[in-house]
């Protein structure tokens, strides 16, 4: 049983239609093959609304809205590796 | 008194948790609990057995009972853990009531997404995962003559490709346009599908399950899809992964958008002298940090191992992941890490890409098969950010690991352009196809510079 809430929402649906947009500009842009076109208020709204006003934001900030979201993420990790001077 | 430390799961994150808190502090009384018959074998192999390539599934065990009990270790089989009283520091264990424990770990995996359609009742429904179940499983696809497998995750690719080599007329549904399309691109997966057309599979993509149809003894007969009826004898249900957190959530421990725990680097919930590891965790990603739930058993073992250690008084820190990932799939073997251009595309990150058709081997040395490497980068730096593959198996798996690596140590295209690789005509090319790839994404970027 996965968790729900408002968080488990956003993020399940987000993440499956976003998905589905980039599957039709990767369609459009290569030639792959497309999904099929939205059917119903709920998928016209995820990918003809949501999709492309997420498109228009800036990385760092969709990237500090996904931050913002609970998660593991806002807990303790270790800083990325970073490349050392040489050994010898 | 020796500490007692109680795991809930004998999967591969309850038993590195076990091993992790014995090597820790070798005089702790450890317990683990497993709703299955069995501990200590490996699931990743059923498909192998089912696709006749793996001969039987005593292969599979990879301990007996007794080593545990020599271990030190004392696994509860076929027991249900019911309840978890965080305050009271104690589990509900059916059979045995009320047990007290210093420390817990939560271990208790994933489950196949509910389809959500009717008939999820009827039998012929096959859900991959328990050992004894598969052997069972095993006789009637020997008695079966046409399947329909549900979803193409990375299980699904398997269970077709097994199908398929047992002879049985198998069809694919995915609501996706391609397969694997939750997480990889489809020029990688084109190949895969071409072989699987030659293997006789028939796919129907763009396809949405809508209900599984029964006979009149409760029995499996055929699906019902946004396309049509399928009939089919068996139907192998290989949805995404869901964390099993029921436990977890009926105790309050706090759990992320994915559905599972949080945890932090050293895989301690929100609850005092809770840990938990495996795919009832989450961990972010090294690179977008957006945390990521059900990656794979041996992310779940190294997580146990950090689990166990700290619940045993060491120390060890579990990282954000670059999740490396490879399956066959077909007739190709397909792979990556951290992330391709479809999953780059929806998190609109920006990304230049370099592309190479190689070799596996000296052109002329008996056995050399095709590599195709997609790696994407950073524009700007180049800093390698995802990588792609598919080829004739070969290496694959080797890409895999250490591009995961390049990543996570912020290699650059122009690092791996000038990359040394090994050259022996029987086992690699002069060309190294990564090298070829990275030279032809450095190129890439200079023409949009
Ligand atoms: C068919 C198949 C193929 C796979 N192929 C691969 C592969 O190729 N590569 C790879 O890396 N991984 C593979 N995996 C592994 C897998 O995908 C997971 O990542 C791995 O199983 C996660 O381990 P885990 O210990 O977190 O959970 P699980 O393996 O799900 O173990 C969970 C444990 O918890 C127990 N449990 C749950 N709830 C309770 C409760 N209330 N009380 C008592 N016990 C409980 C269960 O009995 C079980 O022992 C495969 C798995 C399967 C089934």
């Amino acid at each position: 049983m996965a968790g729900t809430g408002f968080f488990g929402w956003l993020r399940s649906n987000s993440e499956h239609y976003l998905l589905i947009a980039a599957h039709q500009k990767l369609a459009k842009e290569q030639g792959s093959p497309a999904p099929r076109p939205p059917k119903g208020a709920k998928e016209i709204f995820w990918l003809k609304v949501f999709a492309p006003t997420y498109a228009v934001l800036p990385w760092p900030l969709r990237s500090r809205i996904m931050r913002a979201m609970p998660g593991s993420h806002r807990q303790t990790w270790a800083a990325p590796p970073r490349s050392q001077g040489p050994a010898v | 008194m020796p500490r007692k430390t109680v795991i809930i799961g004998g999967g591969a994150a309850g038993l590195g948790s076990a091993g992790g808190v014995k090597a820790a502090d070798p005089t702790a009384d450890v317990v683990v609990y497993t709703e299955n018959e069995d501990v200590a074998y490996s699931p990743c192999g059923i498909p192998y057995v089912h696709g006749g390539e793996i001969p039987d599934f005593e292969r599979l065990f990879l301990a007996g009972k007794q080593a545990y009990v020599d271990a030190g270790i004392d696994v509860h089989y076929e027991t249900a853990v019911t309840a978890i009283d965080t305050a009271a520091k104690t589990v509900t264990v059916a059979g045995e009531g009320a047990v007290a424990y210093d420390q817990l770990i939560i271990a208790t995996g994933w489950n196949y997404a509910d389809p959500g359609v009717p008939g999820g009742e009827l039998s012929g429904l096959y859900y991959v995962k328990n050992i004894r179940r598969a052997m069972e499983w095993d006789k009637v696809i020997s008695e079966t003559k046409s399947a329909v497998v549900v979803e193409a995750g990375p299980l699904g690719l398997e269970m077709v490709t097994a199908l398929a080599h047992r002879g049985v007329e198998t069809h694919l549904i995915d609501p996706n346009p391609y397969a694997l399309a939750m997480m990889a691109d489809p020029d990688i997966m084109k190949p895969v599908e071409d072989s699987w057309r030659e293997l006789g599979v028939h796919l129907h993509f763009n396809t949405t399950l809508e209900a599984f149809l029964g006979d009149d003894d409760g029995k499996v007969r055929a699906v019902q899809t946004s396309g049509g009826e399928i009939a089919a004898d068996l139907v192998v249900i290989s949805t995404h992964k869901t964390p099993e957190n029921s436990l977890a959530k009926a105790a309050g421990i706090k759990l992320g958008s994915t559905g599972a725990i949080i945890v932090d680097e050293r895989m301690k919930t929100s609850a005092p002298d809770v840990w938990a590891a495996g795919d009832v965790v989450e961990i972010p990603h090294g690179l977008t940090r957006t945390p990521l739930q059900g990656l794979t058993g041996s992310h779940a073992y190294a997580q146990g191992k950090t689990a166990g250690t700290n619940a045993g008084g060491g120390d060890r820190a579990y990282r954000a992941v670059y999740v490396p990932w490879g399956t066959p799939a077909g007739k190709w073997v397909i792979g990556g890490a951290s992330f391709g251009e479809a999953t780059a595309t929806a998190l609109g990150i920006p990304y230049v890409k370099g592309e190479a058709q190689g070799i596996s081997r000296a052109r002329y040395y008996p056995g050399v098969q095709p590599v195709r490497v997609k790696l994407l980068a950073e524009p700007g730096t180049l800093r390698l950010i995802g990588a792609q593959m598919v080829g004739g198996g070969e290496g694959i798996k080797e890409r895999a690991d250490f591009l995961a690596q390049a990543i996570r140590f912020g290699m650059t295209l122009h690092d791996l352009s000038t990359m040394e690789n090994v050259y022996s005509p029987a086992i690699g090319a002069l060309n190294e196809p990564i090298v070829v790839a990275a030279t032809n994404g450095v190129a890439e970027s200079k023409k949009k510079a």
